[in-house]
């Protein structure tokens, strides 16, 4: 029933939000119904993708994700009968303000994913895990966490010599 | 090419502003007025309350007048609003910004007496207050205003503003870094966010920054690092941009008061565009109900969705 484990140089890591009503049960469903897909991601469960604040999305990327799957109920199923209404047009403005400041949004993913749809979350898990893998690791938010340390990038010519000779 | 732009109403302006401050004051139709004033320096201006029919002379309008008084509305300003009802002087700009806070319940329109102010444009910095009023000394929010009138006001001077038409100074520098890569986009912004010095003098001076506690300050959890290093900083901008995503009236005034004059209304025009194209929405006079992100249709576009 296994497929032959593949070796990656590089495993991604994918930070998942998830409404509770909707995809957290779909996930559930892939599992229950065994079905394989890349243990690279990490969901979070929450009531809804109205719940979901794009400062999340920023907290993600600066704490290391590689990649970034928002997933909620298909329009006309929310539980709060309009959260995902609201959060479409939210991360719809999100995903232009960050693409203007310059993140590749290849590694931003919305879906919606309804709780039979256990097949649909393979997919798109899938498809972001091998998308964010072949463009390699997110740098550009650890390199500005990296500048706030004292220990940080050795970028001086002098600093590298001293440190080669330790 | 430098060009003068007339500013000549404006001595007649001042006159209106005055006359009508005077007549509203003594007539007790308001307890305060808040509006601009002569400073010390020559040509200079700060905002000024009066409450007294005397003071009403030391009213002015002129290139100088850059502050969006909106902010003295605020609930951040708790303790002008108050004294019963208020008359304010607003030009264009401010008059979209009072009236997104009034859409936001922030305000009531009749607590409020509107003296509006045909403008023709002010100044981008008050370093020097007495330079003339160029096509180069002009703000750049003035190359793109649309509200050179204000309408809807309990008072308006007769005046007309010559409305020049000048190179728009926002739209050129985001078409040019639309065209730009990803990379470069956030090398540009890296270097920008980096001068940051977290001193929140553009939310201190945002009419829309009203928030008792801002996301931002709260440290459980810590959303957004407060200290003044890159990490922190990007956040803080990204985050910034995103609130007022939909509400910012265009006032520049976060622009204005940056002491390392990070170009931040640029993110604020970026967002405004992009809510033009998407839902179609622009900050106006109009009092909205609901703004562009409270309020949604079955037919918003979702063709970034899987």
């Amino acid at each position: 029933m296994h497929s032959e484990k593949q070796k990656h140089t590089f495993e991604p890591k994918i930070i998942a939000f998830v409404c509770t009503w909707c995809t957290y049960a779909g996930a559930d469903l892939a599992g229950t119904s065994r079905m394989q897909y890349p243990s690279n991601v990490r969901v979070l469960k929450f009531p809804c993708t109205g719940r979901i604040d794009p400062v999340f999305i920023l907290k993600a990327f600066q704490q290391g994700a590689d990649g970034v799957l928002v997933s909620g109920c298909h329009p006309g199923d929310c539980h709060y009968i309009a959260g995902n209404f609201h959060a479409r047009r939210r991360f719809a403005v999100f995903r232009k303000l960050l693409e203007f400041v310059g993140v590749d949004l290849n590694r931003l993913q919305f879906s919606w994913v309804s709780a039979a749809e256990g097949g649909k979350w393979v997919e798109v898990v899938t498809d972001l895990t091998e998308k964010v893998r072949a463009m390699g690791p997110m740098t550009e938010f650890k390199e500005l966490a990296m500048e706030e340390q004292w220990s940080g990038a050795i970028d001086t010519p002098e600093l590298k010599e001293a440190y080669n000779q330790i | 090419m430098t060009k003068p732009i007339d500013t000549s109403i404006y001595t007649a302006v001042t006159d209106a502003i005055r006359t009508e401050a005077q007549r509203i004051l003594s007539e007790g139709q308001v307890s305060a007025i808040v509006g601009y004033a002569a400073a010390r320096r020559k040509g200079s201006a700060q905002p000024i309350v009066i409450s007294q029919p005397d003071d009403a002379a030391k009213l002015i309008f002129t290139p100088a007048c850059v502050n969006n008084l909106a902010v003295y509305l605020t609930k951040a300003k708790k303790e002008i609003p108050k004294s019963g009802k208020i008359g304010i002087v607003v030009k264009g700009c401010d008059l979209k910004a009072l009236s997104g806070l009034m859409g936001e319940s922030q305000l009531k329109r009749e607590d409020i007496y509107l003296i509006g102010v045909p403008c023709a444009g002010v100044l981008a910095s008050t370093v020097q207050p007495a330079t003339e009023l160029t096509t180069d000394s002009i703000a750049p929010k003035c190359t793109e205003c649309d509200a050179h009138l204000p309408t809807g006001c309990d008072f308006v001077p007769a005046q007309t503003p010559v409305a020049a038409d000048l190179e728009k100074k926002y739209a050129a520098e985001i078409t040019r870094l639309e065209a730009l890569t990803p990379a470069e986009r956030w090398a540009y912004w890296k270097e920008q966010f980096s001068k940051c010095i977290k001193c929140y003098a553009c939310r201190q001076v945002c009419p829309f920054c009203f928030c008792e506690q801002c996301l931002c300050d709260r440290n459980k959890p810590q959303m957004v690092d407060t200290t003044p290093r890159p990490a922190g900083n990007t956040a803080w901008h990204i985050v910034r941009a995103m609130h007022l995503a939909g509400r910012c009236a265009g006032c520049a005034e976060c622009e204005r008061v940056c002491p390392m004059d990070i170009p931040l209304n640029l993110l604020n025009r970026k967002m405004a565009k992009e809510l033009k194209e998407l839902y179609d929405h622009e900050a106006g006079f109009e009092v909205l109900d609901k703004g562009p992100l409270n309020m949604f249709t079955e037919k918003d576009d979702q063709s970034f969705i899987k």
